[in-house]
């Protein structure tokens, strides 16, 4: 396969497991404009634990992945007073905190950034897709998914009917920055070069634009969003100097025509009917 | 010394207190943040920066810079506000954030991703007042920006339009009942808070002599921290953390590490919206 192509795929699969990241809170009705804090923390940490001290990819991974949730509990936990507008920005004030620790941060190389981590492939970070979408596909069909949607609906009636609300929102914030933090490291292993700067407050708002454009309903909108907004750069590059301009054109239009995103729950229903009726069809030919 | 930065400090800080009252006027009014705010404040400063190089004397540059940013504010209530005023309060947000990567790109098409250097548009004359160097550029900026903030602030506690924004904000069905154009007062809203970062975004420039497309990232982020210090909605509350703002951020530099600087007051940031989210002043409206 090309390198150019490889690269794109390879970027557009960890933009898929960080717009789940972002789905993942969202299924509280919680948002996060900090997940680039969160892959930051889970890039450092794994880039950290193979160049200094050889550990394994795979180890690394998980140990940054922890790493970035067990500090998404300590975010979740006093982040559950909040909401609305103040959680967006208490979450974007925590992304930038993030990024500027490391800027200064000696130890992972501070301002001039730290090299040597290497070894992720497309085999690995589409191996993780695969695990985080199944992880949903059965979440979506678990009692625990039906307790998500409850909270996400209306978070009294959930308690009402005796689900622990607190818990599950918390569980939520600490899958997510999970989800980010392996992100981070497979991001981390695929460039060879990692500075704070590639964490900034930008890449938090395009993952958040990703789930929102391509439906926040059902993690296939967060997937297809983040499919489609990786890609459109790319496309887009016969435009030239103008292509981000343009790109940033086509975000606020998609808003403004598809305000619920491009992929909603009832679109989700018609196509797995359609599937059904096809599969039905195919069947009684057979007989 | 301490004299001198306390000085340098209330002087950038003018500017923050600047972007956080357009911050202010807009999340008042309709409880929804505008993103796009930072970058406003940068094509105000470019707008500056074109007319100056035009020979345009600095005080029409900077009118005709308000008024600019004023415009590019309205369309942002045009396309992320107006057609998105019954969707999830995200929508606007992250559509503003979307409109915010086109101006960037915009500028950086128009004027290049390079540093653009200012042109000394004014004599620099210097004022000696005790122990403290004042230039005749700060002095306009601090007399600039403390005219604004008083005006805003009168204007909106006095004037009948004035009196129209606050009714919308309380509750804009009844205030369209009692006779409030509410989209016009959402428009000149909008209008006022771009021209104020304008403002900012000339004042600021003349400051550090160089602009590039990006600057309205940061500052648009530190306008957000003021607004949280200040309370959120509250106008005296964010002029007054703004000028706070400025005056850390430059002891900070001068007795501290220039490089904690951001770490400090997004630090700040987070502290305060996590423990006190009602800021040092009080929100108008509790939602948290």
């Amino acid at each position: 396969m090309n390198v150019y192509i490889e690269g794109v795929l390879a970027l557009m699969g960890i933009n898929i497991l960080l717009a789940l990241s972002v789905y993942a809170i969202l299924t509280t009705d919680q948002l996060s404009l900090g997940n680039a804090g969160f892959m930051a923390i889970g890039a450092y940490t794994s880039a950290y634990l193979t160049v200094k001290f050889g550990v394994a990819l795979l180890p690394a991974l998980i140990i940054g992945a922890l790493t970035a949730s067990l500090i998404g509990l300590l975010i979740g936990i006093p982040a559950l007073r909040l909401k609305g507008i103040y959680l967006v920005m208490a979450t974007l004030g925590f992304g930038e905190m993030v990024r500027t620790f490391f800027l200064n941060f000696e130890p992972t190389g501070g301002a001039s950034g730290f090299r040597g981590p290497m070894g992720s492939s497309l085999l690995l970070i589409y191996g993780w897709v695969i695990v985080f979408v199944a992880f949903f596909w059965l979440l979506a069909r678990s009692r625990l998914g039906r307790s998500l949607d409850a909270v996400r609906d209306d978070p009294e009636v959930a308690s009402t009917l005796g689900l622990d609300v607190v818990r599950l929102k918390v569980w939520a914030f600490w899958l997510g920055a999970f989800i980010a933090g392996i992100a981070g490291g497979l991001y981390a292993h695929h460039m060879f070069y990692i500075e704070s700067s590639n964490f900034n407050f930008l890449l938090s708002t395009m993952i958040v634009l990703y789930v929102i454009l391509g439906g926040m309903e059902t993690f296939w909108g967060a997937m297809v969003g983040a499919i489609i907004f990786s890609i459109l750069p790319e496309v887009l590059r016969f435009m030239k100097d103008w292509r981000l301009s343009f790109y940033g054109a086509v975000l606020v239009t998609v808003m403004i025509i598809r305000p619920a995103g491009i992929i909603t729950r009832e679109m989700v229903r018609d196509f797995r009917e359609w599937l059904g009726r096809i599969f039905h069809r195919a069947r009684t030919w057979d007989a | 010394m301490f004299w001198q930065q306390l000085i340098n400090g209330l002087m950038l800080g003018s500017t923050y207190s600047l972007i956080a009252m357009g911050y202010t006027l807009v999340l008042g009014l309709l409880k929804m943040l505008n993103l796009a705010h930072g970058d406003v404040f940068m094509f105000g400063a470019f707008l500056g920066y074109s007319f100056a190089l035009l020979g345009i004397p600095l005080y029409w540059a900077l009118l005709l810079a308000m008024v600019g940013a004023g415009i590019i504010s309205l369309l942002v209530e045009r396309f992320c506000f107006r057609p998105l005023r019954k969707a999830h309060f995200l929508g606007p947000l992250l559509s503003t954030i979307a409109f915010g990567i086109l101006l960037q790109n915009v500028g950086t098409q128009i004027w290049g991703s390079e540093p653009s250097r200012y042109p000394q548009t004014m004599e620099m004359a210097q004022f000696q007042l005790g122990p403290v160097l004042i230039s005749s550029v700060q002095l306009i900026i601090l007399a600039i920006s403390l005219l604004l903030m008083v005006g805003i602030d009168q204007f909106v506690r006095r004037t009948r339009m004035g009196r129209a924004m606050r009714a919308t904000s309380e509750n804009q069905i009844n205030a369209s009942l009692l006779g409030v154009d509410v989209n016009r007062v959402v428009r000149f809203t909008f209008f006022t808070s771009g021209a104020l970062a304008g403002v900012a975004g000339v004042l600021t420039a003349l400051v550090y002599l160089q602009i590039t497309p990006f600057i309205g990232i940061r500052q648009g982020l530190i306008g957000m921290v003021a607004i949280v210090i200040g309370g959120l909605g509250n106008l005296r509350g964010a002029m007054i953390a703004g000028i706070l703002i400025g005056v850390i951020e430059v002891m900070n530099d001068a007795y501290f590490t220039a490089s904690y600087r951001d770490m400090i007051i997004f630090g700040l940031f987070f502290l305060f919206l996590m423990f006190k989210p009602e800021g040092l002043w009080g929100t108008t409206k509790q939602e948290s």
